[in-house]
């Protein structure tokens, strides 16, 4: 009994020592880490929007798939949204920002937080990724398929292809929500 | 002549990944590119080195039935202590990283390590242990980045520095890769060669002492 408590309680001075000193840490990286969030964020939001201004964040419940949206706006006209939606990639879920403008096309996308491979679903970050998205959606179907991208494009998802479909799948969901939401 | 040993056995003659083919998963994944190659590398160093350390100065105060949980929790604090720093300090590198930073953890070369010798050695020894292991392992992974980037996407990324984008283009094969390198299967064909190159270099090594 006596043994009991000396390893117990041995085991719990490790951890509370360990807890202090990641608490200390926390403490020195948090702010950083939180200001170098918003920045992104604040980036990706102007990256996205292609002409006008991004309004206030409005956030949507019982959507599956659709966490906010903002309204891009210029001069009181109404040019679109831009969705902030979440996609099943391989490595869990991923966030993406999208612009759509009024009939529902896709003006840009970015690929925001995300666990997706090195080298292959992460490639999704850069810009000339998501090229085969942009002017898709309203009347020309969103591709959700690699049978629907050219030969180029269709290499640039190869080994990757659980994160293109997830993109692709978030988009679409991104565009029948804007349907409902100009009703 | 023992001390110098505990350093350099990681390099080559104990070398993790080809010879005792510890921390596979790391390497098969976080190969595609070097930079990757070199941050994980990193971070193993710091991680392998701290869990090292604090294992061999505690070895009489943790109880030989607890010493696995001990061990983790030692681990997983470094771990998490770099996955913060690298978050706020370098986050381009933690970006590309991504989840196999917290995956550190269970990198059997450091466990491994923990367990193997720094349990049974002095402070001195485990630092020495740490270092050699870890430098080796993260030549092995920047070797096998090495081939699987230029031949599976015909470049080769390392830090940008000033006008340098980071991104060297070699000529031919940026054109026309072979993209499979840099997939699965290439990891596992690149790995396999590599461990027989080893293998043969060290059985003429062996005869060459007879």
């Amino acid at each position: 009994m006596k043994s009991f408590a000396v390893i117990g309680g041995k085991l719990a001075l490790i951890c509370a020592i360990a807890a202090t000193a990641l608490g200390f840490v926390n403490n020195l990286t948090e702010p950083r880490i939180r200001e170098f969030k918003a920045k992104q964020l604040e980036e990706a939001l102007s990256a996205v929007v292609v002409r006008g201004k991004a309004g206030e964040e409005k956030p949507v419940e019982g959507v599956p798939g659709v966490l906010s949206y903002y309204p891009i706006e210029e001069r009181n006209n109404a040019l679109g949204y831009i969705l902030k939606l979440i996609g099943a990639g391989y490595g869990g879920d991923m966030v993406l920002l999208a612009s759509y403008d009024t009939e529902g096309v896709i003006q840009a996308v970015r690929l925001m937080e995300n666990q997706e491979t090195p080298g292959l679903g992460k490639e999704a970050e850069k810009d000339q990724y998501m090229e085969k998205f942009i002017g898709t959606g309203g009347k020309n179907p969103i591709p959700v398929r690699k049978s629907q991208l050219t030969q180029e494009q269709a290499d640039s998802i190869t080994g990757a292809s659980i994160t293109f479909i997830g993109i692709a799948k978030a988009l679409e969901t991104g565009a029948v929500f804007l349907e409902t939401l100009e009703d | 002549m023992r001390i110098m040993q505990e350093f350099t056995k990681g390099l080559f003659k104990e070398n993790p990944i080809f010879i005792i083919l510890l921390g596979l998963c790391p390497t098969l994944a976080v190969s595609t590119q070097v930079v990757n190659a070199l941050g994980m590398g990193a971070g193993v160093i710091f991680v392998l080195l701290g869990s090292n350390i604090f294992v061999a100065l505690l070895k009489n105060f943790i109880p030989e039935k607890i010493r696995i949980p001990s061990y983790i929790v030692i681990i997983a604090s470094f771990v998490t202590i770099v996955e913060m720093v690298m978050q706020a300090y370098i986050p381009d590198l933690y970006k590309n990283l991504g989840i196999f930073v917290p995956l550190i953890v269970v990198n059997c070369v450091i466990l491994g390590r923990a367990e193997a010798f720094a349990k049974n050695n002095s402070v001195g020894h485990a630092i020495l242990d740490a270092l050699g292991m870890g430098i080796g392992f993260t030549l092995a992974l920047s070797l096998i980045a090495l081939i699987r980037e230029s031949l599976g996407a015909g470049t080769i990324t390392l830090f940008p520095i000033g006008d340098f984008s980071g991104t060297l283009r070699i000529p031919v094969l940026s054109k026309a890769p072979a993209r499979v390198i840099g997939l699965a299967s290439g990891a596992l064909l690149v790995m396999g060669y590599l461990k027989g190159l080893f293998n043969w270099v060290g059985a003429r090594r062996k005869e060459a002492v007879k």
